[in-house]
């Protein structure tokens, strides 16, 4: 009982001694304190639903992207129209090293001929190419780092003759075709 | 709005007809005979027909590259023929149902050759 007049004594002299204080200085505090309190809102909040570094990273990640698809769709639109050859002893557009690893960063399509030409060395994909009508579960365009190479290549799967299979077919990409708008892989090496 | 609408139907319309126009028998008698088909991707054949299909002698030309010289039966390369690829590589032998099968030398780009027996686009060792 003594010991909580003590307290209450205690905050009534506070309170006396904040009343004593000057207009201005009280505002400071009540300011300083709303930003405190929102301040810790924000925290709290932010601990609760954010998903904080890991957010950012993925939205640094989002940009970066973005910045790099800017660019090279900015470099495929300065492109000939045309077939564009990563090997020399054709009269189509040559890609230098640069543009090669560029135009294939770029590349997504693979068009028919492209997947046509690549069965002749995969009768089993081809079989199974034809009896889905031309279906292809899966594309990819890569450019591997440690070979300095483009790769492209497709995936088909589907029942043959009682048999479910999925075969995956790939190759270096050495041409492509450039329409002004986008560029296609047209022509994988996979022999 | 009017002019708009129609101005999209009429260049439609203008593309189809420019688009039909630029596919099919081009030259010749794609029917019975000599003829040059172009299909919508421009891919061509120019070569001998009987009964609308593609059959005796004749070249197609893919737009990526591939050219298949040689005989044909029912649309399909049949026979014997040669194939070149995009990047200088060429099939020279036996044909059978659009597959290399039979007898044929396959040659890299570089000159390495490969020559044998095929069977469905597979080397049989």
């Amino acid at each position: 009982m003594a010991n909580k007049k003590k307290v209450f004594g205690k905050m009534e002299v506070s309170k006396n001694s904040f009343k004593t204080l000057s207009e201005p200085v009280k505002q400071f505090g009540g300011l300083v304190g709303i930003i405190i309190l929102i301040f810790l809102t924000f925290f709290v909040l932010n601990n609760i639903f954010g998903e904080g570094d890991e957010l950012v990273a993925k939205m640094k990640i989002e940009e970066e992207r973005i910045a790099q698809e800017r660019k090279l769709n900015k470099l495929i639109s300065s492109l000939p129209s045309g077939v564009l050859v990563s090997f020399d002893g054709t009269d189509n557009f040559k890609l230098s090293d640069e543009l090669y690893e560029a135009v294939c960063k770029a590349t997504k399509l693979i068009p028919q001929r492209a997947i046509m030409g690549a069965n002749f060395l995969n009768f089993r994909a081809h079989e199974i190419y034809t009896i889905n009508g031309n279906k292809i579960d899966e594309t990819f365009v890569k450019w591997d780092d440690e070979k300095n190479k483009c790769f492209a290549g497709f995936v088909v799967s589907g029942n043959n003759v009682g048999v479910d299979e999925t075969i995956k077919v790939s190759g270096e990409a050495l041409s492509f075709l450039s329409t002004g708008i986008d560029t296609r892989v047209y022509f994988i090496k996979n022999f | 709005m009017k002019k708009l609408i129609f101005f999209i139907l009429f260049s439609s319309l203008i593309t189809s007809l420019a688009l039909a126009r630029s596919t099919g028998c081009k030259e010749g008698n794609c029917d019975n005979g000599y003829g040059k088909w172009v299909y919508t991707d421009k891919t061509t054949y120019e070569g001998e027909w009987v009964a609308t299909k593609k059959h005796g002698q004749g070249t197609e030309t893919w737009p990526n590259g591939y050219i298949y010289k040689g005989q044909f039966k029912e649309s399909q390369w049949n026979g014997i023929g040669i194939l070149f690829f995009p990047d200088g590589s060429t099939y020279e032998g036996e044909w059978a149902n659009g597959f290399m099968n039979g007898e044929g030398t396959f040659t890299w780009s570089d000159g390495k050759q490969k020559k044998g027996i095929w069977k469905n686009g597979s080397f049989q060792e």
